[in-house]
């Protein structure tokens, strides 16, 4: 079992760099989309829409097969990392348009009507009232989402990227030890999570400074 | 304490106590006996679904093959219905050693790694790894493999096992299924595709633009069916089986209803085992073409 370990450790990392590049790139494309939407830029919008909905409602296997095994039918060869950043950030990018989209719509009304009555611009209005009450509002789902990226990370064996996952089943196919292998992959898992999960109450805690009375 | 967190504890007691009184029935036996078998009137066989020509899914949605051939002779012969079991090459010993097929006739190769897990009936086929590439980029040798160059291989399978043991320096693309790893292939991503030596011949023929540039790599093995361990009733049913099925030289029959057409009539001798029986003569012929062919 301890030949295992550094195998487990190599797979952690690659799922860790990859599931955290893919975040990020979701994050960016999740705002990025919001803001197109809150703004409704015209025929971006109907693009961001399309997009959300398609990516929001098929699997990230799906999307993945088609980035990495349909797409060179097509011309266009991609790496098995970059498949598997481009497959999170897109699936995920939708996953964090919805979730900053409806920290956004908790905003009452009466914000923007205080701000504009202000005098504030649009912009200005956006910058210094909306964003901070909606990021703060959006937090506890953009935290869920994370740890589903991550966790999502875990079909990543389509594109030979050796994840967690495939980790576990390829040793389990060469080796046949079955119980420790599985157990090694729940720890490496927990080790991956957990320290997300906790950080990420930290944060809700720290950024809760839109709810009513705060 | 709360009383929500006291609920829950007495919930999660309960939950535990259930589970570890259920296995006090559990069977300690994980795989059936051929009377169980027989009094269920179904056998579950462990196949491949897209390795063709030795067990896939054919235009009309039902599975075909060299494997799948035998596998529904053996069904007729104990007097039982067929279900198939599709399996990837990295959880066949998984499906064994958990019950949930009662053989596996996925061209499962022996080994003694494997053979400490499973217990292997008579072979049915002859077969060595091979290693095919594309025509304008062969690979005849492993040294021409350069350090960034990745060999594309199946999880679970003996190609896999062999040049991670044999040849660690060459870094591996591994898939789960035939499938993704023919179409990665097709598409480039690796320099070539290390297999059965049986199954990249088949590749090469049906698809123009790729040479089997190494025929014959590693030692020469014989694929066999299994079931799981301890399993004697249905071993030695099989064994039975494919004794008796060679006085009609079933597998050659085998052999030319299903692989004929890929191979050729030439192929033949060197790939079937009638009866069980390894024949020196054939594994001979074999490692003298291979030699010819280098």
């Amino acid at each position: 079992m301890k030949e295992y370990l550094p195998l487990y450790r190599d797979a952690l990392f690659l799922t860790m760099r990859i599931g955290w590049e893919g975040i990020l790139l979701a994050f960016v494309i999740g705002l990025v989309c919001v803001l197109i939407l809150h703004f409704r830029i015209f025929v971006l919008k109907q693009i961001t829409s399309f997009y959300i909905e398609l990516f929001r409602n098929t699997p990230l296997l799906v999307q993945l097969f088609f980035i990495y095994f349909g797409l060179p039918k097509l011309g266009l060869k991609i790496s098995p990392a970059l498949c598997g950043m481009l497959g999170l950030g897109l699936l995920g990018g939708a996953y964090m348009a919805e979730t900053f989209r409806s920290g956004l719509e908790n905003i009452p009304q009466i914000q923007f009507e205080s701000a504009e009555s202000l005098g504030m611009s649009r912009m200005q209005t956006f910058r210094y009232v909306i964003l901070p009450q909606a990021v703060s509002s959006s937090v506890p789902g953009l935290v869920a989402n994370v740890i589903f990226l991550l966790k999502e990370t875990s079909v990543f064996s389509t594109v030979s990227l050796m994840d967690l996952m495939f980790t576990a089943k390829d040793l389990i196919g060469m080796y046949g030890r079955t119980v420790e292998s599985l157990t090694l992959l729940v720890v490496f898992y927990l080790i991956m999570l957990l320290p997300v999960s906790i950080l990420g109450s930290f944060v809700e805690r720290r950024m809760r400074h839109a709810e009513f009375g705060n | 304490m709360k009383n929500s967190a006291k609920a829950a504890l007495l919930g999660l007691t309960f939950a535990l106590t259930g589970v570890l009184g259920m296995t006090a029935f559990a069977d300690d036996k994980v795989y059936r006996t051929l009377d169980e078998i027989k009094e269920d009137g179904t056998i579950n066989i462990g196949v491949f679904s897209d390795k063709s020509p030795f067990g896939y899914v054919d235009e009309n949605g039902d599975y075909a093959g060299y494997d799948v051939y035998f596998g529904n002779q053996l069904a007729k012969d104990l007097g039982v219905d067929l279900n198939y079991v599709s399996t990837e090459a990295a959880n066949r010993v998984e499906y064994l050693t958990t019950g949930k097929v009662d053989v596996i006739l996925a061209n499962f190769t022996v080994t003694p790694e494997r053979a400490e897990q499973v217990d292997f009936a008579l072979p049915y086929m002859n077969v060595a790894l091979g290693v095919v590439s594309p025509e304008d980029a062969p690979i005849t040798s492993l040294d021409q493999i350069g350090s960034d160059d990745q060999v594309i291989v199946i999880s679970g399978t003996t190609a896999e096992t062999y040049l991670v043991k044999n040849n660690p320096e060459i870094k591996l693309q591994k898939y789960d299924t035939y499938a993704e790893a023919k179409t990665a292939f097709e598409n480039g991503s690796g320099v070539a595709w290390a297999n059965d030596n049986t199954e990249v011949i088949a590749f090469a023929a049906e698809n123009p633009g790729y040479v089997v540039g190494i025929p014959s790599l590693g030692s020469n093995d014989t694929i066999a069916p299994a079931v799981t361990k301890g399993n004697d009733t249905l071993l030695s049913a099989i064994n039975d089986e494919i004794v008796s099925l060679g006085k009609d030289n079933f597998f050659h029959k085998d052999y030319e209803e299903t692989l004929l057409d890929t191979y050729g009539k030439d192929y033949e001798d060197t790939l079937v085992v009638e009866g069980g029986q390894i024949a020196e003569a054939s594994t001979e012929a074999e490692t003298e073409a291979a030699t010819e062919a280098e």
